[in-house]
């Protein structure tokens, strides 16, 4: 086990509603603004900043310039981590435990209905010589993992039940996109988008901004001690890659994932997650993918836990109380705002979506199509 | 606070690689870095990588398709990416993995291909669209303004600023003769540079950097691995700033995104008179004339009096600090490798290790600037 | 490229970035020949184009002030007919600068025109730093940037 000594101290979080109308600077801006406030500290407060967004999804390159002011950067060491915001708390915290730096805003911003159809862009991820002409995008190299998942027991009825779980926890979520009251027969009954994948079990594409602050254990102190919240502490983190091509991997035993959460429950001295950890928020891009990765994670069959209704919000570890990806998804902060969400439960504040008892939580992240790079984040009270 | 190193660093030959497509050339880089610091990939604990914005090569979220080729399978992996200081960035980062105290050894890989599409087309959509964008001429466009700003800001006499520029231009492309990594090769004069033709003025076509394909990987290690390497160069100081995106809200020429990170790496490396102080400064110099304003804005001299560095001899490697003796981004310039390239360089330094080494380099700068002027990175390295 | 084998690809991106409302009314603004600013209440500058808050002092910058269109040329540059690039606006030659127009404290990046390009040397020397401009007003105005077709050094 290793002290980290790292917490995070405040969450901000700008739903759909909030963001669609502003330009990504603007949204920016005000959760920016917002989370200084919420917190009662100034620009100056913060020391550092670890910016995510990625160029095509935005429109405009080396996208962090555009909106770099909003993020109260002016003349600061701010930098940008693309592909996935779970990496930018990665580096943050890695900024703050080398000592230079005693704060840092973590923040991501998607706007999914400024920009081409996801899929487009995903599609573009994939190399020009070989996967991109096939077409291989998210859906589709999700797909084609759930066909191979359905080959060694996991039924359209499971990945249904995902769907209904999260899209249900969605209403109890203010800040979440798409919220449903649906039943297994209602997903069911929806069409093909790529089989075995129905339109439900994709996830819903928004528009999103993400923002939190993280601090040295004196500097989170001191910044909460006016608030009604204690810090969420990290306790340990891991990410790991896979390879890229499709046909290279293991689309159901991800090792990769493996190695990620190895390293987090080590470094938090968990020797047995599926006990000591309350709730979980799990990338759940597409549906089938919520079970897979809790597989990886916990080393227990996800078709079993989601049949035994372990993951449901009143069993035994809630997965995805926010709704997570299928009720809300700005596809490159959504990994950050797995992290706000568990900080969220950490600190007793989720509101209408807080699971009780929870000491320990866990947020992972998978991004690239199939899930090709995870990451692990475990947050302690 | 840990003390982190490089120890090791490799470089692809660059320049236009159509023997090679992306993976192959990220491969060529990582495993000549492997090869200087004696590892294997398996004694690599992460990777953090980075290039020039995904439209450059047309393939989104490159890290992915690159993964393989970063020898990342199975290994944390992040994308870092910041436009032209992507580079400095990349070692940044690599930094702060191994201070935090969560790795060992983490190497960091910078990447472009240039010539499968075009890269001014690309460079122009960093500008937002709704004001600056239709007035982006690519990267000469902004900065033959900065240019033209500094040249017109001091009581600088023109023809002596001209000249020092093209001196610039012919210094650095003598000193890539002598690199083998180098891209442009050629012997020219003052005059060649003088004449040639305009691009966007007043910066004509010597003045200004070619593009290139290329990969460079630098590994960085904790004090415990390091002290058992014969090849180390630590990090003693590193900063970073950027300022606003609209480019008619920040002085160009008084630029304070240059300005802080040079004085708080410094204060960092303890450095009190970075021209007496520093034996070598591997600038960002895609263009002749911003060579010249970096000496000022990193206090080598007064500001206004960076020609006179140039026509004294001051930047040479006989001189006072010899900047870019690799031959620089003006000779060698695959983006997202370039400002890595700069830390390399400044690392073989200090190493003892340059193919134009400078006798007795204890202390060496690099330094990587990006987006539409907006953005400076700067980190000290020495023995 | 010559000898080389490869793949050719097209990649070709719709996008739809919003305005925001302080945009719409800095454009709506320019389709009546007016340019617009907004005021920062703690450092007093006047930031054009109109902004939602400023860059340095972090704040919501809700004072809106008309500025002149006509101001000093803080930068240019003559850009050549060998810098050509997939989507560039105009063929070159053509003029860019940074104006600070009279009431505004931050620099306009635009156009400049009706200046023969022909000679550099003479052009760089038209519309150099200090030089006075003026706007030219497009005749068709739709509230975009290019509501302004160009500035003009005035003799």
């Amino acid at each position: 086990m290793i002290q980290l000594e790292v917490g995070i101290v405040g969450v901000h979080i700008a739903s759909h509603s909030e963001v669609f109308k502003k330009t990504v600077r603007d949204a920016v801006y005000d959760c920016t603004k917002g989370l200084l406030q919420h917190l009662g500290i100034g620009k100056d407060d913060i020391d550092t900043i670890v910016t995510a967004s990625s160029d095509y999804y935005q429109g405009i390159s080396c996208s962090n310039s555009y909106y770099f002011e909003a993020t109260a950067s002016y003349l600061k060491d701010s930098t940008k981590v693309e592909g996935n915001s779970i990496h930018a708390f990665m580096y943050a915290l890695m900024r703050i435990l080398s000592g230079h730096f005693d704060t840092a805003l973590v923040l991501s911003v998607t706007k999914s209905t400024e920009i081409p159809q996801i899929s487009a862009l995903a599609n573009i991820s994939s190399d020009p010589f070989y996967q991109r002409s096939i077409g291989i995008c998210d859906v589709t190299a999700a797909a084609l993992q759930a066909a191979k998942y359905m080959e060694i027991g996991a039924k359209e009825e499971d990945f249904a039940e995902v769907c209904v779980k999260n899209l249900k926890n969605a209403f109890y979520n203010e800040k979440a996109y798409r919220k449903m009251l649906i039943t297994v027969e209602d997903v069911l009954d929806s069409p093909y988008i790529a089989t075995p994948l129905r339109e439900l079990e994709c996830p819903a594409h928004c528009d999103g901004v993400c923002a939190l602050l993280i601090a040295t254990k004196e500097k989170a102190k001191e910044i909460c001690k006016n608030s009604l919240t204690e810090p969420a502490w990290v306790a340990g983190v891991g990410w790991s890659s896979e390879s890229y091509f499709l046909g290279d991997r293991d689309l159901i035993k991800s090792q990769a994932l493996k190695k990620a959460s190895e390293r987090a429950f080590k470094m938090a001295g968990i020797e047995n997650p599926i006990k000591e950890i309350d709730v979980a928020e799990i990338s759940d891009t597409f549906a089938p993918q919520e079970l897979l990765w809790f597989e990886n994670i916990f080393s227990k069959s996800g078709i079993d836990a989601i049949r035994d209704g372990l993951t449901s919000i009143d069993g035994e570890l809630p997965v995805n109380p926010s709704g997570g990806s299928l009720a809300t998804n700005p596809p490159i902060a959504r990994g950050l705002l797995r992290v706000a969400e568990a900080a969220l439960q950490i600190m007793d504040v989720a509101g209408a979506c807080q699971v009780e008892d929870v000491n320990t939580a866990l947020a992972h992240e998978a991004y690239g199509v199939g899930g090709q790079h995870h990451a692990v984040v475990v947050l302690r009270r | 606070m840990r003390r982190v190193a490089v120890i090791g660093v490799g470089q692809t030959k660059h320049g236009k690689r159509n023997d090679v497509n992306y993976p192959e050339l990220v491969y060529e880089a990582v495993n000549r870095a492997l090869e200087h610091a004696e590892l294997t990939i398996k004694e690599v604990d992460a990777i953090v990588t980075g290039s020039m914005p995904a439209p450059m090569e047309g393939t989104n979220d490159p890290q992915l398709w690159l993964t393989d080729a970063l020898g990342g399978y199975l290994k944390p992996l992040m994308r870092v990416a910041t436009c032209g200081s992507t580079g400095i960035s990349l070692a940044h980062s690599a930094y702060y993995h191994v201070a935090s105290g969560l790795f060992d050894v983490v190497m960091a890989v910078g990447m472009e291909k240039m010539y499968e599409n075009d890269p001014q087309g690309t460079m122009t959509t960093v500008a937002e669209p709704y004001y600056q964008r239709i007035f982006t001429a690519g990267a000469p466009g902004i900065f033959a303004q900065q240019c033209n700003a500094y040249i017109h800001r001091y009581d600088i006499p023109k023809e002596k600023l001209r000249e020092a520029a093209a001196e610039v231009s012919v210094r650095n492309h003598l000193d890539a003769l002598k690199n083998p990594y180098a891209h442009i090769k050629m012997k020219i004069t003052v005059d060649d540079v003088l004449n040639s033709p305009v691009i966007s003025y007043p910066v004509r076509f010597l003045d200004l950097c070619p593009i290139s394909d290329g990969a460079c990987a630098v590994i960085f290690a904790s004090e415990e691995i390091a002290k058992k390497s014969e090849k180390v160069a630590w990090v003693k100081g590193l900063s970073y700033a950027g300022d606003e995106h609209n480019l008619g809200d920040k002085d160009l020429v008084n630029w304070e995104s240059a300005i802080k990170p040079a004085k708080e790496t410094y204060k960092m490396a303890g450095i009190e008179n970075p021209i007496k102080e520093i034996d070598v400064a591997e600038i960002y110099n895609p263009f002749t004339y911003q060579e010249i304003l970096y000496y000022e804005l990193f206090g080598f001299c007064k500001p206004g009096e960076g020609y006179k560095l140039v026509l004294e001899g001051v930047v040479t490697k006989d001189g006072e600090i010899a900047c870019d003796p690799s031959g620089g981004v003006l000779c060698t310039n695959p983006i997202g490798a370039s400002g890595l390239i700069r830390v390399a360089e400044a690392a073989l330094q200090v190493m003892g290790e340059a193919s134009n080494q400078v006798d007795g380099c204890v202390t060496a700068l690099a330094h990587a600037m990006g987006g539409v002027n907006q953005l400076n990175g700067l980190m000290v390295l020495g023995r | 490229m010559e000898d080389v084998r490869v793949l050719t690809g097209m990649i070709s991106l719709t996008y739809q970035w919003v305005l925001s409302s302080t945009d719409a009314r800095f454009f709506d603004e320019l389709k009546n020949k007016k340019i617009m600013g907004t005021k920062c209440p703690e450092c007093g500058r006047v930031l054009v184009p109109a902004r939602k808050f400023c860059p340095r002092c972090f704040v919501d910058t809700t004072e809106w002030v008309e500025v002149s269109d006509e101001g000093i040329i803080e930068t240019s540059t003559l850009v050549g007919e060998k810098l050509q690039f997939e989507g560039q606006p105009i063929k070159p030659p053509y003029g860019l600068a940074i104006i600070k127009l009279d009431g505004a404290d931050v620099g306009l990046s635009h156009f400049i025109g009706g200046i023969d390009f022909s000679d550099p040397e003479k052009a760089m020397e038209k519309m150099k730093p200090g030089m006075r401009v003026k706007a030219v007003w497009s005749e068709e105005r739709r509230g975009k940037i290019t509501d302004i077709q160009y500035f003009k050094p005035l003799e």
